[in-house]
């Protein structure tokens, strides 16, 4: 795991019956990398490829420079030779085996053995369960232990397909918490596949998306959400990482620095100080005013600028919506409003104005 | 051998037939059920269907094939007698191989139907942590499957033992070659020696329900539990 790995790189075909995957992308594999798409568009697919468990692939896979799949050359190198690991949706923990048992089934196989059994234990706090036999664990610690074997086999790439989407919303909020101090302690590439942009956001660092079969969109984790919401793919929303300022217990507020100004979210706990707080905010739920809202329960306004005016929604005219792109600080924010609002408003291209939204519109999975 | 006597002798061959057919059975009927469920071609279909043959067939059909097969008119006859200087028809080795085709059902199904239920799920994943294939047996199928391959050699074995049309016609009944317990039964109800068949009647029908039982007992839902509780998770 000490190697420093500099590319996946994919350039190959999967034909089944009704379905066809078509990657031709170079990955730099440093953090976590989401990989974004709705069900049926090949994103767990992508994922099998990589790890050598899609048998019908045509074409070139390398993890840096280490040929894993070359068809011309009849090279497929087998999932086990691959040294990558891959957490499933549903944790497929050998059921015959203890915790301890499933732990330690990778790590004998692995040939680095750098990292220390009880450390990655304590990591993922399963010194309670290690005795259990897997069947009587709950789903969160079902996808715990799959993740400790998963990394104690010391993969060169870990993927993870759905990790999460087995799991209620609280055992989701733990398991990301646990992934994002993996992300920190171990220097552990990822793949990060999920049909939910929340989760990718709150994790990865960068964003690819794949839509029917093909990649569609490959950068920087906000900027693509950015992307999206402006092609009109998504729910239209703001995507940010902010540094925190301050926590306000009394009012289960936390500040966020931007730039000069500040965001407050809701937040019950206090937040990591050294920490980024990853929230997106939907376009829908962010108001535009032309004065600055001194006398309003809404905490948070900001001075912006309009850099782009674009109508969406359907054509006919009378239902139809304004996405308006805001920078304030240097930040883009997305705001939808009716067309009747944006004309009432007399708005313009590079008119200084406010929006607002409240607290509770910033939304973080944390 | 001389002063065996003959029933014991009959129990002898029996067993030995019986025991050897199981560990042939294993060995080619766990690579074959492996193939059929795996398998995703149309020809599946016929190849189960040529496995169970047994199952519907009188056994004396199988037999009859059989006898002409290893009889030296035939190649399979004629390059058994080459190699080993011996006649296959009415001999020890003919009552094996009738018995493992006679048998092939009861072994490979279960096993089949094991694997199937295993499925792929936790062999990727094995994978995934770096187990070959044939770590992926004897780590994960073998251990999970256990109660399967347990059923399948002992109804193979017990099926081994109450055959009687397949060694009637390719094995005759030469005494510690291929006179087995139920052809001695035979002999002695021919015989009218009612309370000789009675002996080895009422041993077959007990001990047969005691592996039976032993079958079943093994194959309850709490010994299996842990594999489906396993899947019920999954949802």
């Amino acid at each position: 795991m000490a190697e420093l790995i500099t590319a996946l790189d994919l350039n190959f075909t999967v034909q089944h019956d009704e379905f066809s995957l078509s990657i031709n992308e170079k990955i730099s594999l440093s953090g976590i990398t989401g990989i974004y798409g709705h069900s049926g568009s090949g994103k767990s697919t992508l994922l099998k490829v990589i790890a050598g468990l899609e048998k019908q692939a045509q074409g070139k896979v390398s993890l840096n420079n280490d040929e894993l799949l070359n068809s011309e050359t009849n090279i497929f190198v087998a999932a086990q030779e691959r040294n990558i690991g891959l957490v499933f949706q549903n944790s497929r923990l050998f059921p015959h085996l203890s915790v301890e048992e499933n732990l330690r089934y990778g790590q004998k196989r692995n040939k680095n053995g750098v990292l220390q059994f009880s450390e990655i234990v304590e990591l993922t706090q399963l010194e309670n369960l290690l005795d259990k036999p897997v069947t009587q664990l709950s789903g969160g610690e079902q996808q715990r232990v799959a993740l400790a074997r998963a990394i104690l086999a010391e993969p060169r790439l870990l993927l993870l397909d759905e990790p999460l989407s087995a799991l209620d919303d609280k055992n989701k909020i733990v398991l990301l918490a646990l992934l994002e101090k993996v992300k920190k302690t171990l220097n552990l590439p990822m793949l990060y596949v999920s049909h939910s942009l929340n989760e990718i956001q709150q994790l990865a660092d960068k964003l690819l998306v794949i839509s029917a079969g093909k990649v569609s969109h490959h950068g920087d984790i906000h900027e693509v959400i950015h992307q999206l919401t402006t092609n009109n793919e998504i729910l239209h929303q703001t995507s940010l990482s902010l540094t925190v300022k301050e926590h306000l217990p009394e009012y289960g507020l936390t500040s966020l620095v931007l730039g000069e100004q500040q965001i407050f979210i809701a937040c019950d706990h206090e937040p990591n100080t050294e920490k980024q707080v990853r929230c997106i905010i939907a376009a829908g739920d962010i108001s535009i005013t032309l004065h600055e809202p001194i006398e309003s329960s809404i905490v948070n306004h900001l001075q912006g600028v309009i850099t782009v005016l674009g109508k969406i929604g359907p054509p006919d005219g009378s239902k139809a919506q304004m996405l308006i792109t805001v920078n304030c600080s240097g930040q883009d924010f997305f705001v939808t409003i009716t067309t009747w609002s944006a004309k009432r408003l007399s708005l313009t291209l590079g008119q200084k104005l406010f929006i607002q939204f409240k607290a509770n519109a910033v939304r973080s999975l944390r | 051998m001389n002063n065996t006597h003959p029933d014991i002798l009959a129990l002898i061959t029996t067993l030995k037939m019986a025991g050897l057919t199981t560990i042939i059975l294993m060995l080619i009927g766990t690579p074959l059920a492996w193939y059929l469920a795996k398998m995703q071609s149309r020809a599946k279909v016929f190849i189960e269907a040529l496995v169970a043959l047994p199952l519907v067939l009188p056994p004396t059909v199988l037999g009859f094939y059989l006898l002409l097969v290893f009889s030296p008119q035939y190649l399979p006859g004629q390059l058994w007698q080459q190699a080993t200087g011996q006649q296959l028809a009415f001999s020890f080795s003919a009552i094996v191989i009738g018995s493992v085709l006679y048998s092939l059902p009861f072994v490979v199904q279960p096993l089949q139907k094991a694997f199937e239920q295993l499925g792929d799920d936790l062999l990727e994943a094995a994978a995934m942590l770096g187990a070959s294939a044939f770590d992926r047996f004897f780590t994960i199928v073998l251990p999970i499957t256990k109660a399967s391959f347990i059923t399948a050699a002992s109804l193979g074995f017990a099926h081994t033992v109450g055959e009687f049309g397949v060694v009637l016609m390719i094995g005759g009944n030469i005494p510690g070659e291929t006179r087995v317990l139920s052809i001695a039964l035979f002999d002695h109800v021919e015989a009218f020696d009612y309370a000789q068949a009675h002996i080895i009647s009422i041993s077959l029908v007990i001990s047969s329900l005691v592996l039976l039982s032993l079958i079943y007992l093994l194959n309850r839902p709490s010994i299996n539990k842990s594999l489906k509780s396993k899947r019920l998770s999954r949802g």
